[in-house]
């Protein structure tokens, strides 16, 4: 036969091509026109159907979907718990209003708060609290004697009203008691210089004293006060609440300390050195050479400057019992509530939308951090699973 | 353009041509793709199987998944055709795979004698024997890239898409394929 040339070879190959069957094409057009009906459109399902083929779906199939819920339900999990943290987190942030709250209550039983130092320790004189005039005496008892026999400490964040119970009125008798108090107000920046006036007020009207004082006026982020006060601790109660009506009460704190032990000691110690004085001095008068005389009087000198140290270290004492220091703040701007100024505004708007788009960012976070890892191993199988296809493919090919 | 301010008033009927009957564009595409492209997918299944009742299951099987995926044809990735024989070829490869058997592109010779038509001259019947035998004696993935061409239709372009190499690449082996089945079948002579 003659070499084949090319038409001849397209010729031959035309001939060659498979053709279907007629009965088969027919079919095959049936179904096109009906649309594949059995597979690509499904019957709808009754839920009792629905149900029958969930349980008949293999364990395989089933393991998918029910991975998917699982997930679901741990992502539903963490938010709720994510939620109510952050709303417990709320209630701590928004003391404001409850503060406010406590404020107008503890004002309203001001005379409650004042009870305990009343009765115990009314103010001999009222003198500047000076650290220096201690004297080491006084540290030295301290050390040696003060072993408090009831330190408290009281915090005051805005849950509740301040109530000291009966039990603490009638162990608070007769014993030395310090107390002191911390206090934090807010007010507008502007306000700050007439809030500082104000403070000054209070503490006059209850013959405190003004250890020190700073005041800042400026922007919101500078205006400041502080003050170190010195208020009579029979007074402490109305005082601090006549500073909670200045402004509103961000923080209070209270801190108190039972000094009686070093107290009693040290006013027993002084007897003892008087005593030992008096000794002293009759033996002085009753010395009969001048050797004796002169280690009497050297003995005496030393005993009336114990005695000195001994009275300074009682006084301050006395003074720490008879007025509690009280360290007060005011701060503007910030975090101002704006339940008396008025109504919702822009301001307050761009706030709740922040804290909106910040719990929807930490939200998807979450729900980025649970799925990204399962995303990864899903889009890692499915490679594998491509490649795999891909080469036997080709591999049964040839 | 009309605003909704500027709409007549006193108009209380609107005419509005119901487009439910009418099938969906997709559908429409598909069923012209599937009257142009039956006999092709067809032949070219049968060609890698050599079955023909494999062949008919693989061909409406693939039509059947590329009508369940006609909405997710996206015309930048090539033709339309190719895109319908992709799907087949995956189709009858999955079921070479599963039957484990060899690609064989020709379809057997015996029977294409057997179908000789009675007008067919010797010298016709040798030539179309000789080129069944030509086609045994290839690669297979030459052969299915004959029969992509001449089987199916497909252009290069088309050839490319569906096996996955570019259209210049497509065409040089065509040609080194078609080469080399002129060759077997002046060896087969």
């Amino acid at each position: 036969m003659e070499p084949i040339n090319e038409n001849e070879l397209f010729q031959a190959l035309e001939e060659l091509r498979p053709q279907p069957r007629p009965d088969f094409a027919a079919e095959l057009d049936a179904r096109v026109a009906a649309g594949f009906p059995r597979r690509s459109r499904l019957p709808r399902l009754s839920p009792a159907a629905a149900l029958n083929r969930l349980r008949s779906l293999k364990p395989r199939h089933a393991l998918v979907p029910a991975g998917g819920l699982v997930a679901a339900m741990l992502i539903a999990l963490v938010v709720a718990l994510s939620q109510a943290g952050s709303s417990s987190d709320d209630a701590l942030i928004s003391g404001d209003s409850t503060t406010a709250e406590m404020h107008s209550e503890s004002s309203g039983g001001g005379e409650r708060f004042a009870e305990p130092g009343e009765g115990f320790a009314e103010p001999k004189a009222v003198t500047p609290f000076s650290e220096e005039s201690a004297g080491v005496a006084e540290s030295l008892a301290e050390e040696q004697q003060h072993q408090p026999l009831a330190g408290q400490q009281q915090h005051f964040d805005g849950s509740g009203p301040y109530v000291r119970g009966a039990d603490d009125l009638t162990n608070l008798k007769n014993r030395a008691i310090e107390r002191s108090s911390q206090i934090t107000l807010g007010t507008e920046p502007e306000q700050v210089g007439k809030a500082s006036s104000e403070v000054f007020d209070v503490v006059h009207d209850y013959r405190g004293v003004v250890l020190s004082s700073r005041t800042s006026d400026g922007s919101a982020a500078h205006a400041e006060a502080k003050f170190e006060l010195l208020i009579p601790s029979g007074k402490l109660g109305d005082a601090m609440a006549g500073f909670s009506r200045i402004g509103e009460v961000r923080s209070r704190h209270e801190e108190t300390d039972d000094i009686t032990a070093p107290t009693v000691s040290t006013g027993e110690q002084l007897e003892d050195s008087r005593a030992r004085i008096d000794s002293l001095l009759g033996q002085l008068s009753e010395a009969e050479t001048e050797s004796e005389r002169e280690a009497v009087e050297r003995e005496l000198r030393g005993e009336r400057s114990r005695a000195a140290a001994l009275q300074a270290s009682l006084d301050n004492l006395e003074r720490r019992a008879s007025l509690s220091r009280v360290s007060l703040r005011i701060v503007g701007g910030e975090g101002i509530s704006n339940d008396e100024g008025g109504a919702w505004g822009i301001g307050d708007a761009l706030d709740n939308a922040g804290n909106v788009l910040g719990v929807a960012a930490a939200v998807t976070l979450l729900a980025l951090a649970v799925l990204a890892p399962i995303a990864l191993v899903a889009l890692l199988i499915w490679l594998g699973r491509r490649t795999y296809l891909r080469r036997s493919r080709q591999a049964a090919l040839g | 353009m009309d605003r909704w301010w500027r709409r007549s008033k006193g108009v209380n009927q609107t005419l509005v041509a119901t487009a439910e009957d009418a099938p969906p564009a997709t559908d429409l595409a598909f069923d012209a793709l599937y009257r142009e492209c039956r006999d092709d997918v067809y032949a070219y299944v049968a060609s890698l199987l050599r079955d023909g009742p494999a062949a008919e299951e693989v061909t409406a099987a693939a039509f059947e998944r590329a009508y369940r995926k006609r909405g997710r044809w996206d015309p930048k990735r090539g033709e339309r055709r190719a895109w319908l024989f992709g799907i087949a070829r995956n189709a009858a490869l999955d079921e070479l795979r599963r039957r484990g058997r060899q690609a064989e592109l020709a379809a057997d010779p015996e029977d294409l004698s057997a179908t000789a038509a009675p007008h067919e001259s010797a010298e016709q019947s040798a030539r179309r024997l000789a080129v069944a035998a030509g086609l045994s004696r290839l690669d297979p993935r030459e052969r299915e890239l004959i029969a992509l061409k001449f089987f199916a239709g497909l252009n290069n372009s088309e050839i490319a898409a569906v096996v996955g190499v570019s259209e210049s690449n497509a065409g040089t082996k065509l040609h080194r394929a078609v080469t080399k089945l002129r060759e077997a079948c002046d060896g087969a002579d």
